[in-house]
């Protein structure tokens, strides 16, 4: 699998196909059994700056506050962390400790902690499924509009079908055990996305092909687990 | 009554006063009445008596200040070297399987069996007196710290590495901040027991401290006196606690629930 500079590409499959350790192998925080990986031709051997991370669980460092934590990142400067509170909606917070904060808005703040660090590939592991509906769709509202604008590499893994067709240029579903990815499909929807969207016609097309795809994918893990 | 239900800040604070009224009833009302002979416990108001003769006459003062000094010393002495041995050991597992099994078996070492040992070596000075705290916390430290510092947790670690942190700067910007308020909190406790150890020590071939006048009280047959001096221990253990736990409250505001 190939990911070429600027694209969005949504990892989708059932829950224990091993979508997040392919994530966690990308980030160079687990260490692939077989096989490799090559960002610009160069061997991923352990975690750096130049892959930035979102986690499901909340990983902010509770001992700073939301601006020192934005600043946590090696490469980060006070400018661009300024820039990026402001942007994704947590002004006026800057000095509140994470747990004086939503479940939304600490992964807002850990968005903004990643993207000051200023990596050359994000990656997100299903940061908004611990999020109510409402909050994850405004999220996913903030994250495509970051990426529209500054088109970073992204790489999004996730179990939410509707989230992948949102948020992807391509959508690559992987198998259960052993996980590999067996479908990609082009989302070609126009930029810059509408919510309302998700109710139209082209959505609903590539809805019904990837259910399809993960619905045969989770009977197949659900079978093997007996 | 509902399990878990909180209950209101004042009414608290009466059930609280509450029972030390009920304890102060029930010794005077066995004192008093007679119920329990003098030779073997003092009524509270002799106890008062006796408390102000010692901090008047016989320069009580001057004990509880040693034994204070002391306490400090032998924990200061424990945390200075436990807790950064504790942090090696949590934060880099090699340094932990080499001391680990050593430390565990030392921790169960009572620290008043070493006194008679701790004699031969140091005397009957103020280095003995410090000796036998260090014994009694130190191992503790170490590995309460260990346990702490290993328990990190290991999200937060890896979130650091992906922000571009390396090795050292995981101990120093991660583990180390992260475990600083529970670091605070064993110290807490163990300062706790400190005053225990202090006082087994001057028990045994001391000339000062509160557990000295504690033995020559007993000499003497002096009941009031005892209690006094436990009572004194009692109030500067609360004293200590409190002190303790503000400090960390105001080190540590982001760590509370």
């Amino acid at each position: 699998m190939a990911v070429a500079d600027n694209d969005f590409i949504c990892i989708l499959g059932p829950s224990g196909c091993g979508k997040s350790t392919l994530l966690r192998i990308v980030a160079g925080l687990d260490v692939p059994s077989t096989g490799r990986v090559l960002l610009d031709g160069q061997p991923v051997a352990r975690p750096g700056p130049d892959r930035g991370m979102v986690f499901q669980s909340y990983t902010l460092f509770p001992w700073l506050t939301v601006r020192q934590n934005v600043l946590f990142g090696s490469r980060a400067t006070p400018a661009v962390a300024d820039a990026l509170i402001a942007r994704v909606g947590l002004r006026g917070f800057e000095n509140h400790f994470p747990k004086m904060l939503s479940g939304g808005m600490q992964q807002r703040t850990a968005l903004a902690r990643a993207l000051a660090n200023d990596p050359k590939i994000l990656l997100l592991d299903e940061p908004f499924g611990a999020l109510d509906n409402q909050t994850r769709a405004l999220m996913q509202e903030l994250l495509l509009g970051i990426w529209e604008a500054d088109r970073k590499t992204v790489l999004f893994v996730t179990h939410d079908i509707d989230e992948a067709i949102f948020m992807a240029s391509r959508v690559a579903v992987m198998s259960a055990r052993p996980g590999h990815i067996k479908h990609e499909l082009k989302i070609d929807l126009p930029h810059p996305r509408h919510y309302t969207m998700k109710t139209g016609a082209d959505f609903s097309r590539y809805k019904a092909e990837l259910t399809e795809q993960i619905r045969v994918e989770s009977i197949r893990a659900a079978q093997m687990e007996h | 009554m509902t399990p878990l239900k909180p209950v209101a800040p004042g009414a608290r604070v009466a059930l609280g006063v509450a029972f030390f009224v009920l304890f102060f009833a029930a010794w005077a009302a066995a004192t008093f009445g007679g119920y329990v002979s003098a030779t073997f416990l003092a009524d509270p108001a002799t106890m008062l008596r006796e408390g102000w003769s010692l901090l008047a006459v016989h320069g009580f003062i001057k004990d509880i200040l040693v034994t204070i000094w002391r306490v400090l010393g032998g924990f200061v002495l424990a945390a200075a070297l436990g807790v950064p041995l504790g942090i090696a050991m949590g934060a880099y597992k090699p340094i932990e399987a080499f001391f680990e099994p050593f430390v565990s078996f030392a921790r169960y070492l009572p620290a008043s069996a070493f006194i008679p040992l701790l004699i031969l070596w140091a005397g009957t000075g103020e280095a003995q007196k410090l000796l036998v705290i260090f014994v009694g916390s130190f191992f503790q430290v170490v590995l309460m710290v260990a346990v702490t510092v290993g328990n990190t947790r290991r999200d937060l670690v890896e979130a650091a590495y992906t922000l571009g942190v390396t090795d050292r700067g995981i101990v120093r910007r991660v583990l180390l901040p992260s475990s600083a308020p529970e670091m605070a909190e064993i110290l807490r406790l163990v300062l706790g027991w400190a005053w225990t150890y202090v006082i087994v020590a001057e028990l045994i071939g001391s000339s000062s401290g509160i557990g000295h006048m504690i033995m020559d009280s007993q000499a003497l047959l002096n009941t009031g006196q005892i209690i006094f001096g436990i009572i004194v221990i009692g109030f500067i253990g609360l004293a200590s606690d409190f002190l303790f736990k503000a400090l960390n409250r105001r080190l540590f505001p982001w760590s509370l629930a």
